[in-house]
């Protein structure tokens, strides 16, 4: 516990200022231009929107992945009662907020569930008719919708609880406050459990209702999680980098950072090769009909970028202390591991739409972009003109200390 | 940073404004290493501990009897039968492999997590994790019926260019599990060599001193000798840790790449390494909670610690049982009559009260753990401890049995029960277990002593007046610093 050279909060900036309302100008402007460009170009495919659903629901799952990671992360911090990521949690904290948003961008998934979802399009082979039918309790507009705004109504409530809390110690700095948060940080991974696997299931893995896979809630988890901490560390340095939260996080910090990186690529891996592994071995055609679409016209090149892209080469790139030090080696994996793990995304849900050939499309970045345009808006909305750090946290003192053994 | 005594001071209070105090009772660093030191250097333990010792040495020695039974005789005396081909010897090994997960948990991934209250407990549940998986190496090596060719396990070069089947599951469990020990015996071996320096350096006897010397390495504290270690304790976490997962994932392989509806399952990695960290923490605590009482070591592994285990038994139990309600699920979502089949059958057929007991301890059980009182009362944890020892039992149980008792043929179906064999080298197995738990007791400092120095207020150099002078050779007892000055 040296206090002696404790950076000083006072030294630094630590609201975003004017930058908030140019953030939310230009990524808010250029998100919604691209989203009605998506819509457009979707309209000119004569498809019935079904394209431009498929382009969407990357997107948003990808998204979505993030802000759910944001809130698994900050429960996290709570229910370890961490020290180092006090200073950094704010981050997190609007990130996971940023859910709201992401409710009302759920709307053209649930209205266009018939485009998207052979399930729900009322158009099924004879052969799978019985199967539907069986899973037809489970798998119906009314069922879906009502799930969703379950897992919704939770996720924001979990993630209003922690911001606003957080939000109201800078004011008072009441150590209560902190309890709080702790007591429900438990349940709240409970809650973000049992709703963030189901959501996974039922956003990317129904979209072929046949197949089915008890590890796939488990997946998407990993997917969201280690785009998050990439997501976490390109914001940070982009704070730092304007002369925000400059002193106060640290290279300690980054450090971290890089290995939650490192750890979460191989724990996704370790999910993705499992799965894999299992189906592949057994060789049952009702369990390999996934991979076999995944590994047929061009889209078993994707699957094999994955391996290398997505896990081998963050994994060597970050292995090493120095890279994981480095501010510049440090935001080249984090804008890799965004790239790769939104490959994964694409290649979890597009094989659906086009299993005769990778079909990359204008719609999947104006998608991308449209939704990443207003997540970004938003989220600098909620930061307002706030502090980014949460000051009075009775941790913090620690955290602006904090030394990697 | 005063500190009570711990029948006094509560460490649980869990107050955010400061750290926890780790270790209690107003200590320092001689007195820590007198007090783990002196357990070990006492003449000749308790009564209770040869008691305790014989009855151990007895089991073990049921153990081998079975063992050599079983060579003479062949596989037939277990209960096995036709569909059930694998048994209690399959059960009893995922049984003991679990059990050796939380000791590399605790002292590798705690240790990247920079836990530092596991300092307290991490020399004791690695040494539980060694034992556990020299019991688990047993049941598959006395499993393959001609024990005499038991090296074939091993892709042993031969001139008759025979090799294991490398796509076998079981092929990789002679890796996985090989590796882990190997690994698991270093780190606790690494982590030890200061503290047995200081046993070597405290010794009174010559038979002593050689013995603790010769396996201490030469240490002798110096900086050097220090960075190295740090080091290598470092890199040797790195290393430890994917291993914490591969191990199980392999021994889940073993079930999941059957086509064997309740086997073939894609979450049984990740489901069968939280069930491992939830089983191997129930042990621990089992062993622990007994221990500190009777050694005196309450100010080390204080009630914080126990609830800290406590927690994270209650975070993996809640993950086995979401993996179980996953399951569940996906029998039914998956629309495979016969998955579904084994569902029903686990929770209502011939086995039900097996899958209850199961479910109760694994699942409900542990739930008490969400009340602070009820976690941080170590009656009341120990009893959890037993509950969940035993439903982790019963889930490789109940995973092994049902799954092959009803198979796809109705007209062979059957109904399996253990023989008294069976069942004699099962609890044979805790005699070997506790019996290498009690030689470590009485030969090796169960606390890690230069670990838990580290995380003591006064080993901050800014302590004030109880500042830490001078190195690790403080810890000497003062007359036998005399006694060298003198010669």
């Amino acid at each position: 516990m040296a206090h002696s050279q404790a950076p000083k909060l006072a030294d630094t900036k630590t609201t975003l200022g004017s930058l908030g309302p140019r953030i939310y100008m230009v990524a808010g402007g250029v998100g919604l231009v691209a989203l009605a460009a998506s819509v457009a170009l979707g309209l000119a495919k004569a498809d019935g929107l079904r394209h431009f659903g498929f382009s969407y629901l990357v997107s948003y799952a990808y998204f979505l992945g993030i802000s759910l990671g944001a809130l698994v992360f900050v429960a996290l911090q709570h229910v370890t009662r961490s020290s180092w990521s006090v200073v950094i949690r704010r981050l997190p904290e609007l990130m996971a907020a940023n859910l709201v948003v992401l409710a009302l961008l759920a709307l053209p998934i649930l209205l266009n569930l018939s485009h998207i979802y052979a399930w729900a399009s009322g158009h099924v082979p004879a052969e799978q008719a019985a199967l539907l039918a069986h899973k037809a309790p489970y798998l119906n507009k009314t069922f879906f919708t009502i799930r969703w705004v379950v897992y919704f109504v939770a996720w924001i409530w979990l993630a209003f609880y922690f911001w606003r809390k957080s939000l109201r110690q800078d004011e008072t700095g009441e150590v209560k406050l902190t309890k709080q948060m702790e007591n429900l940080s438990g349940f709240a991974l409970v809650v973000f459990a049992l709703t963030c696997s189901f959501a996974g299931m039922d956003l990317l893995m129904t979209l072929d209702f046949a197949w089915f896979s008890t590890m796939f809630g488990v997946y998407y988890f990993a997917t969201g999680f280690v785009t998050f901490c990439a997501v976490l560390t390109l914001v940070t340095l982009a704070l730092q980098s304007t002369g925000r939260l400059e002193n106060i996080v640290s290279g300690e910090h980054l450090h971290d950072y890089g290995k939650l990186m490192f750890a979460f690529t191989f724990f996704w891996a370790y999910i993705a090769f499992s799965q894999y592994m299992l189906y592949w071995y057994a060789n049952i055609p009702e369990e390999t009909v996934w991979y076999l679409v995944r590994s047929q016209n061009g889209w078993g090149r994707v699957g094999v970028i994955l391996i290398f892209f997505t896990w081998l080469a963050p994994f060597l790139g970050l292995i090493s202390r120095f890279a994981k030090r480095s501010r510049k080696l440090l935001a080249v994996w984090a804008v890799w591991i965004v790239i790769a793990q939104w490959v994964n995304v694409y290649w979890l849900a597009m094989p659906v739409f086009s299993p005769d050939r990778v079909r990359l499309d204008l719609l999947d970045v104006t998608c991308f972009v449209g939704i990443g345009g207003i997540w970004l808006a938003t989220l600098a909305l909620l930061a307002g003109n706030r502090s980014l750090v949460p000051t009075q946290d009775p941790r913090l003192r620690d955290s602006l200390n904090f030394e990697n053994a | 940073m005063k500190t009570a005594a711990s029948d006094v001071y509560d460490n649980t209070s869990d107050d955010p404004t400061r750290p926890p105090v780790l270790i209690l009772g107003d200590q320092d660093f001689t007195s820590v290493t007198d007090k783990i030191a002196g357990i070990v250097e006492r003449p000749s333990p308790p009564r209770a501990w040869y008691i305790a010792f014989a009855v151990t040495v007895s089991m073990t020695g049921v153990l081998f009897a079975m063992i050599l039974y079983l060579i003479l005789t062949g596989v037939g005396v277990w209960g096995l039968n036709n569909p059930v081909g694998w048994g209690w010897a399959i059960v009893n090994f995922v049984f003991w492999v679990g059990i050796g997960h939380a000791g590399t948990l605790i002292s590798a991934i705690l240790f990247l997590l920079r836990q530092k209250w596991r300092t307290s407990i991490n020399r004791f549940a690695e040494a539980m994790t060694i034992f556990a998986v020299i019991c688990a190496g047993i049941f598959p090596a006395i499993h393959v019926g001609r024990i005499w060719v038991v090296h074939w396990l091993f892709p042993i070069p031969n001139y008759q260019a025979m090799w294991p089947n490398f796509r076998s599951p079981l092929l990789w469990d002679v890796f996985a599990v090989g590796t882990y020990m190997l690994v698991s015996l270093l780190f606790w071996f690494t982590g030890m060599i200061p503290d047995l320096a200081t046993l070597r350096d405290r010794a009174t006897s010559k038979v002593r001193q050689m013995a603790y010397g010769f396996f201490a390495l030469g240490w002798r504290g110096s900086h050097r000798h220090w960075h190295r270690y740090e080091k290598a304790y470092l890199l040797l976490a790195g290393l430890a840790t994917p291993l914490v997962l591969s191990v199980h994932s392999v021994v889940s392989f073993d079930f999941a790449v059957a086509q064997i509806a309740g086997w073939h399952t894609t979450i049984f990695p990740p489901y069968f390494v939280a069930g491992a960290v939830f089983s191997g923490f129930a042990m621990v605590g089992t062993c622990l909670v007994p221990a500190r009482q009777w050694f005196g070591l309450k100010n080390f592994i204080t009630i914080y610690h126990l609830e800290n285990m406590n927690k994270i038994i209650l975070a993996t139990g809640s993950m086995v049982g979401l993996a179980y309600a996953t399951e569940f699920f996906i029998a039914w979502y998956g629309g495979n009559p016969n998955e579904a089949f084994v569902f029903v059958n686990r929770a209502f057929g011939p086995y039900a009260w097996a899958y209850w007991i199961m479910v109760s301890c694994n699942v409900l059980i542990p739930q008490l753990f969400w009340f602070k009182r009820l976690r941080t009362n170590v009656v009341v944890m120990w009893i959890i401890y037993i509950f969940v020892n035993i439903g982790m039992w019963f889930e490789r149980f109940v995973i092994t049995v049902t799954s092959l008792h009803r198979d796809f043929l109705p007209g062979s179906w059957g109904y399996y029960k253990p023989s008294i064999v069976d069942i004699l080298t099962f609890a044979g197995s805790f005699g070997l277990f506790f019996t290498l738990v009690l030689l470590f007791v009485r030969y090796l400092p169960m606390v890690a002593m230069a670990e838990v120095k580290t995380v003591m207020p006064i080993a901050d150099a800014h302590s004030g007046e109880r500042r830490a002078v001078g190195d690790y050779h403080g810890d000497i007892p003062q007359e036998i610093r005399d006694r060298r000055s003198h010669s």
